[in-house]
């Protein structure tokens, strides 16, 4: 089953699909407990090269099965399904947890705090599961945190492939730039208002 | 310049009253602290730095992280000897204070010192290392004070359980002549991840490594840093277009041993002595003073001199000890105003002319105002002939104001 379409699914449509890659912030992609800093950057790529294990994957340090993956976005997306692709021999994620648009979450944080959406991942080598998620909450998605908890048994835990399928507004979801406070109204700042005889009184 | 916070744990256990770093362990580890505040604040301005007691009543957090050099320093003040160090409860409060920094781009280090025994246990503290490594905390770690059996072996189980590529380092300091800031200038902790580091760190290691008294290149980065780190690219520049030129300098060795020019054999030989009169280091930074001071007279120089690669063979070959004599010194310039064949790498082969100080006097003797018989500028002189650094650097001044005046 690769995909749930009924028609025989070439690779090329799918990838359309799974476009989301190209509006991920790469540079701003960070990963708590990987083995070679960087290679989460690895992970993500086109739909066709999500079986390539010729470049490097992401891989959990020794004796050490948790990942957290911190993914941003260059504009607010929405995530429609992701799929893993793990590695071989109980290395494979068994369970993923996505909080959104949360930044600076480390092991602590995610073990306490509720995540947005848990899922039971399988072994998924071929790349062809997909797991949807709940898309009224994955709306406006500016950053993504995944973490897995456990794998199937392995030392480590490896992923080779992370695949997010949606569409991507060009909305951003900027911080507030610059905050204004008053301590006492001052008319002067608020002359449309009292021109258009909002109400206010006139203050000498 | 990474950006990144740091919080520093202290060892103000009982240990920390023996005297055999001076003036105390203690004090020693305070300088050692204030330099890394500066060092790290320098680097990059938003960079924060915290500080945390690990003994005296209990641990103890001093400062959170913050960019704010004068209330770090000022919280070193009034600290209490006393009680007794617990290692693995500081590592711990610091990775807590580091996660709840402000800035969540910031990288997270912890730098320990450590000076008494430590009493946990082995496994313990690689537990605690490996809980750092999956946070990404980096941890340097200074072993200094008291050498215990298992101590090093401890910290050094410690820093291979944290260390993740290289960016943790420890550092063993023995007690010694030596102060414990400036063992620590040179290390890795100081500088930064190989990265070079920042214009303070710098300053502070070419200061220890060279016994100056002062800043590198007279200025002090905190009063000027503009200025201060003019100078340093000037002479990282300055550094490129040496190697550069001696490179060319090695082509033109191979034509000159077919004998191309008698003048520049002897020019060569009337510079190597100019140059010998202080090592590289020194004149460069004299050459980044003048610089600054004199851009007009090397503009006017390099249109009426040039003097070539050969102060960069002078330096590649062995110099010879020689003074440089006024008559030969006469000859020399005679010979760089008539037209050399030679490549100019001008503006630091000025520099390199500039250098040399007599060589400046007798351009400055030719400027109204300056008076060469003037006592700073012979002193300048006698000083150069005794190739002493520290004073000549002091006396480059001099005359340096005296041409301002």
């Amino acid at each position: 089953m690769a995909c749930l379409h009924d028609h025989s699914c070439e690779d090329h449509d799918c990838s359309a699909d799974w476009s989301l890659y190209k509006h991920i912030d790469i540079s701003k992609v960070t990963a708590l407990n990987e083995a070679v800093p960087g290679s989460v950057k690895s992970v993500f790529k086109a739909w066709e090269q999500r079986l390539s294990s010729s470049e490097e994957h992401l891989e959990s340090n020794e004796g050490d099965p948790e990942l957290l993956v911190f993914i941003p976005f260059t504009s607010d997306v929405k995530i429609k399904s992701i799929s893993i692709v793990g590695g071989a021999g109980g290395t494979s994620p068994s369970k993923m947890r996505a909080f959104i648009n949360r930044d600076g979450i480390d092991f602590s944080d995610a073990q306490s705090m509720q995540a947005i959406q848990e899922w039971d991942l399988a072994e998924n080598l071929q790349g062809v599961l997909e797991y949807q998620t709940r898309y009224s909450k994955f709306q406006s998605v500016a950053s993504i945190t995944l973490h897995f908890p456990e794998n199937f048994g392995g030392d480590t835990t490896q992923i080779q492939y992370i695949g997010l399928k949606g569409e991507a507004t060009q909305l951003r979801r900027d911080v507030v730039a610059t905050i204004v406070y008053e301590l006492m109204p001052n008319p002067s700042d608020h002359k449309a208002q009292a021109e258009g005889g909002g109400g206010l009184s006139h203050v000498e | 310049m990474v950006l990144e916070a740091t919080m520093i744990c202290i060892d103000n256990s009982e240990w920390m009253r023996n005297g055999d770093y001076s003036p105390s362990r203690f004090q020693a580890q305070s300088d050692a602290v204030n330099l890394i505040c500066g060092a790290k604040t320098q680097s990059n301005p938003e960079n924060t730095v915290g500080v945390l007691t690990m003994a005296g009543k209990g641990l103890r957090v001093l400062v959170t992280p913050t960019s704010d050099l004068g209330k770090i320093l000022a919280c070193m003040h009034g600290l209490e000897i006393g009680g007794d160090m617990n290692l693995a409860a500081g590592i711990q409060v610091a990775q807590l204070a580091l996660k709840h920094r402000q800035n969540k781009k910031q990288q997270q280090r912890i730098i320990v010192f450590s000076g008494s025994p430590i009493k946990h246990e082995k496994k313990l503290l690689e537990m605690i290392g490996r809980k750092l490594k999956k946070n990404s905390v980096a941890l340097d770690i200074v072993n200094f004070g008291e050498e215990d059996d298992g101590k090093t072996e401890k910290l050094e189980a410690l820093l291979t359980a944290v260390n993740n590529n290289d960016t943790s380092h420890i550092v063993h300091v023995p007690a010694g002549p030596s102060a414990l800031s400036d063992v620590l200038i040179s290390t890795p902790i100081f500088t930064g991840d190989g990265e070079g580091g920042s214009g303070f760190a710098a300053a502070a290691a070419a200061a220890a490594a060279g016994g100056l008294s002062g800043f590198e290149f007279g200025v002090d980065p905190n009063l000027d840093p503009e200025l201060a780190l003019a100078l340093r690219v000037s002479m990282e520049e300055e550094r490129a277009r040496q190697e550069a030129a001696a490179k060319k300098a090695a082509d033109e060795a191979a034509k000159q041993e077919k004998g191309e020019g008698q003048p520049s054999g002897s020019q060569d030989a009337a510079m190597t002595e100019n140059v010998n009169t202080a090592t590289s280091e020194a004149d460069n930074k004299a050459n980044d003073l003048m610089d600054d001071e004199n851009a007009l007279l090397q503009q006017a120089l390099a249109m009426s001199m040039d003097d070539p690669a050969s102060s960069h063979e002078a330096r590649d070959t062995d110099m010879s000890d020689s003074v440089a004599d006024d008559p030969e010194l006469a000859l020399a310039l005679q010979l760089s105003v008539q037209d050399s064949t030679k490549d100019v790498s001008s503006q630091s082969d000025m520099s390199k002319l500039l250098a040399d100080q007599s060589f400046v006097s007798s351009i400055l003797s030719s400027l109204p105002g300056v008076d060469p018989n003037d006592q700073s500028v012979k002193d300048l002189l006698a000083s150069m002939q005794s190739q002493s650094e520290p004073q000549q650097k002091d006396e480059e001044k001099e005359p340096k104001e005296e041409e301002k005046k």
